[in-house]
């Protein structure tokens, strides 16, 4: 319970809470930590942040004061590769992440936590690569004080499918490049696309283990696809044949090499061509020629998933849509914008 | 007691459509059961040892009764014109009792759980039967002091109206000065301008085979 005294009579009291300082511009924090114990000294600064009363915990023995509530939400938050320190700052824990990785977000726990009265969890977007110290959340109880029964089931909540916060460090892949077309493979143009993908892989800390070239002929594009298998790549990227023309035919080449699982389409422009397949567990990704021109495609959305342990499904394409749509921005700043968000 | 998947499916038969509300129900029950420790409501041995209070007269209220084998004629299920979407499960045995209580948040919830599907109806019964019991349900525990005239078993009571003399049981009669009276014979009824009358057939009875 809390209770109210006057700041004239608050001298000896310990502050029930941090009082925060707003100086616009310059400065946002505690003024006075919680379990401060008031003197006179301090009478003026707290009535120039606006206080003429203080409050007062008298915990009865079913409540608990913010603090302890903040720190049941992030253990309850918290999953794999996620950290955090049980000092609240304001009543607010930050989650951190452990780990270089993909952020990932259980939404529907995340969305659910958040309708229980008097909490309350923020974070970044699911699938955000984020760098090991990274803030990826922070969660506090609303009040100051409040009934432990509300917050243990807001914990439950978080918990229903484990936990709503992980990080997932990035496997690092052995990736073969198969580049198609005619005009590449016999050598009417000059790819591009072999640069372009090997920089994307590298950048997310895997390694190209080789680039086959294959003409427009399911045959040589599936024969191209089991060397790389062979030689012990785990992740295939194929670039170009993914469009409706007759002579695109990397989709039957991906078929032809055994593809057990194939979703041919997602619901992002760039990248309404895209592929993701499966033989076994390596996943197959088609990249269509929009990979060339475009710097940020839906590959850049489902790739970081991939590596991330992810298994992209029909579902996971469609999902894409909403926030799916490149703004095609002269200067892009993407990751630092809606797309895929 | 039988699995989440049967029990809906049976329920929504009894019912007369497989709704939303029955899964809520269904999943009410299941867990008022657990909490009470009565996991076969209803087995021979525990039938008499429970007590369902529903707090709404809509769908869900069909599905804990269904589940639980609680009926109005056994004086098992009670019914408390509330409007809310809540059951309290009571152990007569052990005096342990549990109010549940369907939460709000649940139905703004509905989309969240089912993303994939766009029809309503649909969507909700997939979502109530995807969110944990957590998010459907507030549970409080309580002490529910049943009056020995609501327990089930013989009629112990039994009072005549002095205005009409219809016989009232189980203590439902009005007393106003010391005298006894039915409800119809008093204000607080639910129906007006009684009068009897006479019908077609009046003496109709099935045939005896």
């Amino acid at each position: 319970m809390l209770k109210k005294i006057k700041l004239k009579d608050a001298v000896g009291s310990k502050l029930a809470h941090d009082i925060t300082e707003i100086r616009p511009g310059e400065f946002k924090g505690p003024a006075f930590d919680k379990g401060h114990t008031v003197c006179n000294e301090d009478l003026c600064h707290l009535q120039k942040l606006g206080k003429n009363n203080l409050y007062v915990i008298d915990l009865e023995e079913d409540e608990i004061h913010e603090n302890q509530a903040a720190a049941i939400l992030a253990a309850a938050l918290a999953g794999e590769g996620i950290f955090w320190k049980n000092e609240p700052h304001e009543g607010k824990i930050n989650l951190v992440a452990e780990t270089d990785g993909l952020f990932k977000v259980d939404t529907t726990a995340l969305a659910a936590l958040n309708m229980v009265d008097e909490v309350m969890c923020a974070t970044l977007h699911n699938h955000t690569l984020v760098k090991k110290d990274e803030k990826v959340a922070a969660t506090r109880a609303i009040p100051l004080v409040m009934k432990r029964v509300a917050i243990e089931r807001a914990a439950a909540i978080a918990r229903q499918n484990g936990a709503v916060l992980a990080v997932k460090a990035l496997r690092q892949a052995r990736v073969g490049l198969v580049i198609t077309g005619n005009e590449v493979f016999h050598g009417l143009i000059e790819d591009r696309f072999a640069p372009v993908l090997s920089e994307k892989v590298t950048a997310l800390g895997s390694k190209v283990d080789g680039i086959a070239f294959a003409p427009d002929d399911e045959k040589l594009i599936s024969k191209a696809i089991c060397d790389h298998l062979n030689q012990g790549c785990d992740l295939i990227m194929l670039s170009g044949g993914m469009s409706v023309d007759p002579d695109d035919v990397t989709r039957k080449g991906i078929q032809m090499a055994g593809a057990t699982e194939m979703n041919y389409g997602s619901a992002v422009l760039p990248g309404a061509m895209f592929l993701a397949a499966y033989i076994g567990e390596i996943p197959l990704l088609g990249i269509p020629a929009c990979g060339l021109y475009h710097r940020i495609t839906v590959l850049d959305l489902v790739l970081p998933r991939i590596l991330a342990g992810e298994t992209i499904g029909k579902a996971d394409l469609a999902f894409l849509g909403h926030g799916g749509l490149c703004k095609d921005c002269q200067d892009c700043t993407y990751p630092h914008c809606p797309f895929g968000k | 007691m039988e699995s989440f998947e049967v029990l809906l499916e049976k329920s929504g038969a009894a019912h007369g459509h497989l709704c939303p509300g029955q899964a809520v129900g269904v999943r009410m029950a299941m867990l008022g059961c657990r909490l009470i420790d009565l996991n076969e409501p209803t087995s021979r041995d525990q039938i008499k040892k429970l007590l369902v209070y529903v707090e709404m007269d809509r769908c869900t209220a069909d599905a804990v009764a269904h589940v639980t084998g609680v009926k109005l004629g056994r004086r098992s299920l009670k019914f408390m014109d509330y409007g809310i979407m809540a059951a309290t499960f009571v152990n007569l045995e052990t005096g342990h009792a549990f109010r549940i209580v369907s939460t709000e948040e649940s139905r703004d919830l509905v989309e969240v759980y089912t993303p994939e599907i766009a029809d309503k109806p649909t969507q909700q019964l997939k979502a109530y039967q995807r969110m944990p019991d957590s998010v459907l349900f507030r549970v409080q525990q309580v002490e529910v002091a049943v009056p020995e005239e609501d327990l089930p078993g013989p009629t112990r009571f039994k009072a005549n109206c002095s205005s009409c003399g219809q016989i009232v049981r189980d203590r439902r009669e009005v007393v106003r000065n010391g005298r006894s009276f039915c409800k119809p014979c008093t204000d607080d009824v639910y129906f007006s301008a009684a009068h009897e009358i006479t019908w077609p057939d009046m003496n109709w009875a099935p045939k005896e085979k």
